[in-house]
């Protein structure tokens, strides 16, 4: 069942400069218990698209849809019903929580608020979900201050009063992105646990295909570039049959963890030119035409729409050449066939 | 105890048994590691394990209340430790130079990019002949930075994106020639496309100006894609020195190390391959007695729990901080 639906959301600030809007007819489907994921470099508005699903930016043109109805024709119940059931989680956990609040005050307001739990039964509440994002559930914790904590801890506590108000649907912007390689895992994996145990869609936004992957499988994947879905798929076969070039380019920076790759990819001289990275989208055509490597007179003319492209269904995107866009694994091969890594880095041939 | 890579080139920096004390907490402790000229080494750990305040001890730039409690850091063979201020003056900057970490925030926002390279071109007045010679050098850096050369000289931060900013902070920090640079967590704060960017242009500045490089991160996919030796810390100790490859690929290896490298996400690595490492990084006040990886250690035994493992270098300078590791290294020498 759907969850929440966004159709042809098209958004501008009123003080960008620029007539390309933050986003541009952009539909994403959410179903129950589904995560999908959100790419983009930044500036892509992906930021603003979760921004938008949580009612906080209302859109210029398009909807919003919570179950069936529209967010912004709600009744005051509906409405509170559905801010208790969208949540978000930021990317900054050394801004996203009060200072000036304990960790029992930080976890208590939103719970009281929504008569999850009440004054007398807070108490065991909060221990529960301390343990539950692998904090200490000890008196002394909750008498902590922000700044008593590490970034890790800090980000377990924001994900913890998500949690508390128990949530359909979790926007996660950039969640770990500021976090130390050594905790991401962990808290994507605690994320990812929270999935199975109440039943939740994600709307996962992140730059990182690397941290995508891990997060995304068995999901779906969409790549926004400047305001634009140019790609969305099943997140397996998005990643290894890209049909972007953007997406490709996406998936061809991340920095791989075996130094042989790297260095026969630095003999190759794949190396990204930088108007590649930071040129302007295109005014005409295809947004992405000033920045392909591909990119042909028709696509500096006529914008290609975004449609099933590929064997799988539901793998769709916005390219009049996708065919032209190689294989990650042609890219990465080496690192494939010689598992010269004992513990095996590679793309398995499942 | 020096560890280095023998037959590498000359040493450039040395550090000799280096202590950084804040208070009763040491966040570097007995640290010894040479950096050849030439090189591009890597400072990795987790948040808090001492390595930027390492970075900044190489410029003898470590913030008050923090203080050397031993040992020193040489550049050329010159104790970095004791130069006086004035000293330190012409020495930072001209000789070994730092990009700090968000360097996209250290532009001054009411100063052209243009006016910020006239002030240290004005205040270091013997770098070049002439200022003008000064202003052509700082537009070759633009064009290695792939920043285009007409567009930044007049510009105010406000109007460089993020990525463009740090490549400006990267070519001020070489405009007065540097035998080396150091950086601390270069590419945190950018997003994939202009971390690739980054990667690719500091690869450039090696190759072409020869420039030494000295960076610090918490991305082991950053370190494969540029180092050549890579020094691991744990808690304010090294525990493991040595090539990229033999950190990689190695079969002795310390344990904290590999789990560093199994814990990243990647487009190329099956999930089940990937796994976080349990546990917390220590505090520096309340130590675990021993090895300090010991209580998230898999391998631990009760011998890891009493004394702290040392530093143990190969023949090829390949070092690892693990009683567990070490024993294959005994067996190896033993064996013939």
């Amino acid at each position: 069942m759907t969850l929440l639906s966004v159709s042809d959301v098209t958004h501008r600030y009123p003080i960008t400069v620029s007539e390309i809007p933050v986003l541009n007819r952009v539909n994403l489907e959410v179903e129950e218990g589904s995560v999908v994921a959100v790419v983009g470099e930044s500036g892509c508005g992906k930021t603003s698209l979760g921004r938008v699903i949580v009612g906080l930016v209302r859109p210029l043109e398009g909807e919003v849809r919570y179950e069936g109805k529209d967010i912004w024709d709600l009744s005051k119940k509906e409405h509170a019903a559905y801010r208790r059931a969208v949540q978000v989680v930021h990317q900054d956990p050394y801004a996203s929580l009060n200072p000036g609040l304990t960790v029992e005050e930080t976890l208590k307001t939103g719970l009281l608020y929504h008569h999850i739990v009440t004054r007398r039964t807070a108490r065991s509440e909060l221990f529960r979900l301390l343990e539950s994002v692998g904090l200490e559930a000890t008196p002394a914790f909750l008498r902590r201050y922000p700044h008593q904590l590490s970034g890790g801890q800090r980000q377990r506590l924001v994900i913890a009063r998500t949690m508390g108000l128990r949530p359909r649907l979790v926007v996660a912007d950039e969640a770990v992105s500021m976090l130390d390689v050594s905790m991401r895992v962990a808290v994507l994996d605690l994320l990812l646990s929270m999935r199975s145990e109440l039943n939740l869609a994600y709307v996962f936004i992140s730059h990182d295909f690397g941290v995508v992957r891990y997060f995304a499988r068995g999901g779906r994947i969409v790549v926004m570039f400047f305001g634009v879905v140019v790609e969305e798929g099943p997140a397996e076969q998005l990643i290894r049959h890209p049909r972007h070039p953007y997406t490709f380019l996406l998936l061809d920076a991340v920095p791989v963890p075996d130094p042989k790759v790297a260095r026969r990819r630095r003999t190759e001289a794949t190396k990204v030119a930088a108007e590649r990275v930071t040129g302007e989208p295109s005014a005409t055509g295809c947004v992405f035409s000033n920045r392909c490597p591909y990119a042909e007179d028709k696509c500096r003319v006529d914008t290609p729409p975004l449609v099933d492209s590929g064997p799988q269904h539901g793998h769709r995107v916005a390219c009049w050449f996708p065919d032209k866009v190689p294989d990650l694994q042609a890219v990465l091969g080496a690192s494939a066939e010689g598992r010269a890594m004992p513990e095996g880095a590679v793309l398995s041939g499942r | 105890m020096t560890v280095g890579r023998e037959g590498a080139g000359p040493a450039l920096i040395e550090v000799d048994n280096l202590t950084v004390s804040f208070g009763r907490l040491r966040a570097v402790e007995e640290v010894s590691l040479t950096v050849a000229e030439g090189e591009v080494c890597a400072l990795v750990g987790e948040s808090g394990c001492g390595k930027s305040t390492l970075a900044y001890s190489l410029l003898s730039m470590v913030p008050p209340p923090g203080v050397v409690s031993s040992g020193e850091v040489r550049y050329r063979g010159r104790s970095v430790t004791r130069m006086s201020r004035k000293q330190l003056n012409e020495f930072r900057a001209a000789d070994v130079a730092i990009v700090f970490q968000a360097a996209m925030n250290a532009l001054n926002p009411v100063l052209t990019v243009g006016r910020q390279v006239e002030h240290i071109l004005s205040s270091h007045p013997d770098a070049f002949a002439t200022a003008g010679e000064g202003r052509e050098y700082f537009e070759r850096l633009l064009q290695l930075v792939r920043l285009p050369p007409g567009g930044v000289w007049g510009s105010y931060e406000s109007r460089l994106s993020g990525g463009m900013k740090q490549r400006v902070a990267i070519a001020i920090a070489m405009l007065l020639r540097p035998s080396a640079l150091v950086l601390d967590e270069p590419t945190t704060a950018l997003d994939v496309l202009n971390q690739r960017l980054v990667i690719d242009i500091l690869r450039d500045l090696h190759e072409t100006l020869g420039t030494t490089i000295i960076f610090v991160t918490h991305d082991l996919g950053l370190v494969a894609e540029m180092a050549e030796r890579v020094a691991v810390m744990y808690a304010g100790r090294l525990v493991e020195v040595g090539t990229v490859d033999e950190i990689f690929y190695g079969s002795r290896r310390h344990p904290y190390a590999k789990a560093l490298i199994e814990a990243i996400p990647s487009v190329v690595r099956d999930e089940a391959l990937i796994k976080s490492i349990p546990g917390q990084v220590p505090n520096l006040l309340d130590l675990p007695r021993g090895c300090r990886f010991g209580p998230r250690c898999e391998l631990a035994r009760p011998a890891c729990a009493e004394a702290e493992p040392p530093l143990v270098s190969d023949r090829d300078g390949h070092s690892v901080a693990c009683y567990v590791a070490n024993e294959m290294l005994e067996r190896a020498v033993v064996a013939p």
